[in-house]
């Protein structure tokens, strides 16, 4: 596995007004390698990837993108540098086919003029890259596809472009158990396929199935990174509800008390 | 002190390299088997003209390729004229196939095998699937030879099954039963199901590039195919892979080999539906609703789930100390097991795997599904061919 992270967030603060969301986030994405964020309601995480999508500025901390320090300022720098959100609600058209969905909104990022053979061809070639068998014809409205194949749809967009980094935010929920098992082994493989994958998920065997690596927010603050090798779902629940698991996750202490106790640290 | 290869067999040897690579890897520019075989420009030119001439690769020029300058031709197996039988007995279904070189199935056939259907019955079936692909062949197709995979321990040298207990087969001679009924269909090479899948998943899914692999086949009983070092274990009669049968919990349930307690009694279909209380059904659709019922927030099936994950991830476990696999892949109906109760699986797995062993190993779903016993199988009957390409 990769050592070095294609994205890596440090210090990340966020406030809404006078109420701090974020404090001193740090999150770690791989390349090849699903990285689940997880966390009670509330905890942060849509604000966290808003942040990172370009939705909400942030207050402090730095976005490193394959090593270089990046400022993104809109949904349109994070696309340039090749991330790609696929939001809860998806934002898809039920009126157009499944081709003319995974170009929408994408004509003027790109500045190039696509003639309708190019597009379908290149929308055939993304699912096939992505074994995507459940979709029949790509001139389908999108209106007659099921929630997993919308889903489908919805991801392949996002990787449509060369993309490098990609977050899904549930995106298997409302869907059955068939339509589970074919989105989440499409993120799986989305990651096999060298993209750095950020999963949120309430699901804990979502999260087990395709994981490299489980994050756990906890009261905005990011309890622990850990491997999904060397967890059980127990610590990952005790992360999730308390902060702290053993010796995962935060401090007991406030941080500053901490640190004028670690040997060789003192200031 | 033994002389070293002669010429011609390593001329010999080198077609076979050539052809595997393409089978393998699909349509292939000159560059680049130029770059992956190690031999020079002339050397594979010289070796794709020979296969071309006994009609097992074509070569054409590509149809685009964005770079300036000559573009480099493109070789493809011969998969519309080159092809295998593929033949699968499975528990619940009798499965046939046409493969071409390159692995593409070119038609595939089922049909139910019902609980009980003796040998003779299941071989007519598949004889009268490979009657009707024959009599549709182009005439210029070439049959390389046929394979079979059976759910069950069959004995490597001569397809006699030994002991198919899910199947309900002891000492069968299906090889010599399937050979009669195929008349003059080339050589039938017969391996077991589990194994054929991992061979399959290795060679063009899941596992591609794995040399260190474990797929776990189940329904109501469990298998495994393994690669170790990159090559099959198969064992010394062909026998290995029956994880199904290690005796997990000595106070269990009888098992259907005799034994008791075999893993396959606490994680197999049956178990399953025991404990989510549906005694008496069985089949993937049955995995799948309680699966579902689980996910609905159905505690029975949730403690069913959990108690099946449990066990699975305690005996992956075991198999991960042993093997230290790369990947662990979860066939038939482990795949929903898997996926509806990972967390629980993969929380055993890491308690009980030793950190050096488990560190590496993804946990994956096979990339082939049902159709890697068919393409697998025809991996048996192409084996020949590939290690001597001029054979005929
Ligand atoms: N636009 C906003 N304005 C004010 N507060 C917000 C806004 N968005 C989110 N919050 C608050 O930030 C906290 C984190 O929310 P969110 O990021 O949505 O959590 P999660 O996605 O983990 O459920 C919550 O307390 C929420 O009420
Ligand atoms: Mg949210
Ligand atoms: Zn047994």
């Amino acid at each position: 596995m990769a050592a070095t992270p294609l994205l890596e967030l440090r210090g990340i603060d966020k406030s809404f007004g006078p109420v701090q969301v974020l404090h001193d986030v740090g999150l770690s994405v791989y390349p090849g390698e699903v990285t689940a964020l997880v966390g009670d309601n509330g905890a942060g995480k849509s604000t966290l990837v808003k942040c990172i999508s370009g939705i909400y500025p942030i207050d402090g901390g730095t976005v490193t993108f394959e090593g270089n320090e990046v400022a993104i300022h809109s949904p349109r720098d994070a696309s340039a540098l090749g991330i790609e959100v696929v939001y809860q609600d998806l934002a898809l058209c039920d009126n157009l086919d499944i081709v003319q969905n995974m170009f929408l909104g994408r004509e003027k990022t790109s500045g190039i003029v696509l003639d309708e053979a190019t597009m379908e061809e290149m929308a055939g070639e993304t699912l096939r890259s992505l074994s995507v068998r459940t979709v029949k014809s790509l001139r389908q409205l999108v209106a007659s596809l099921s929630g997993g194949q919308r889903q489908t749809v919805a991801i392949a967009k996002a990787v449509l472009w060369n993309s490098r980094v990609v977050i899904l935010d549930e995106p298997t929920a409302a869907l059955g158990v068939a339509q589970t098992a074919q989105v989440l082994e499409l993120v799986r493989r989305l990651a096999d396929n060298g993209l750095g994958v950020v999963l949120i998920s309430h699901n804990m065997n979502d999260v087990f199935a395709v994981s490299d690596r489980i994050a756990a927010l906890y009261l905005g603050r990011m309890a622990a990174q850990v491997k999904a090798s060397d967890v059980t779902h127990s610590q990952i629940v005790e992360l999730i509800t308390g902060g702290r698991s053993g010796n995962l996750g935060l401090p007991a202490e406030k941080p500053s008390e901490f640190i004028d106790i670690t040997p060789g640290e003192a200031q | 002190m033994r002389a070293g290869p002669t010429q011609e067999e390593v001329r010999r040897h080198n077609l076979g390299t050539l052809l595997r690579y393409v089978h393998v890897h699909g349509a292939t520019s000159r560059a680049e088997l130029t770059n992956r075989l190690g031999l020079n420009r002339s050397t594979i030119g010289a070796l794709t003209s020979e296969l071309i001439s006994v009609g097992l690769v074509s070569e054409a020029v590509p149809r685009e390729t964005g770079r300036a300058g000559r573009p480099s031709l493109v070789v493809r197996p011969e998969s519309g004229r080159v092809y295998a039988y593929a033949l699968s007995i499975e528990v619940d279904r009798l499965r046939a196939a046409r493969v071409g070189l390159g692995g593409r199935i070119l038609e595939q056939y089922e049909t139910e095998r019902p609980p009980g259907m003796g040998v003779d019955d299941a071989v007519q079936p598949l004889a009268r699937f490979i009657r009707q692909m024959r009599s549709s062949v182009p005439d210029d197709a070439r049959c390389v030879g046929s394979g079979l995979a059976v759910a069950g321990m069959v004995r490597r040298e001569d397809g006699m099954v030994r002991l198919a207990p899910t199947i309900g087969w002891v000492e069968e001679p299906v090889g010599p039963a399937l050979s009669a009924a195929l008349g003059e269909s080339g050589r039938l090479s017969i391996g077991n199901h589990a194994d054929v899948c991992a061979l399959a998943e290795h060679a063009r899914g899941a596992a591609v590039g794995c040399d260190n692999v474990i797929y776990l086949y189940g329904d109501v009983g469990v298998g495994a195919g393994i690669v170790a070092g990159g090559h099959r274990v198969t064992g010394h009669g062909g026998y290995s892979g029956e994880v199904g049968h290690m005796v997990v919990n000595p106070y269990g349930r009888p098992c259907s080999c005799g034994s008791r307690g075999c893993w396959e009694t606490e994680i197999g279909e049956h178990a399953l539906l025991r404990l989510a209380g549906r005694t008496g059904r069985t089949g993937r659709d049955e995995v799948l609703a309680v699966v579902d019922a689980a996910m609905r927030g159905d505690s029975q099936a949730q403690h069913a789930l959990r108690q099946v994950g449990d066990w699975l991830g305690f005996g992956v476990g075991n198999l991960v100390n042993i093997f230290n696999p790369e990947v662990v892949i979860f066939g038939g109906t482990l795949r929903d097991v898997y996926l509806g109760a990972a967390a629980q699986i993969r929380s055993r797995l890491n308690a009980v795997g030793l950190p050096a062993c488990r560190e590496h190993v993804r946990l994956r779903t096979p990339e082939l599904g049902t159709d890697a016993a068919l393409i697998g199988a025809a991996e048996l009957a192409f084996e020949h061919l590939l290690d001597d390409p001029l054979l005929s």
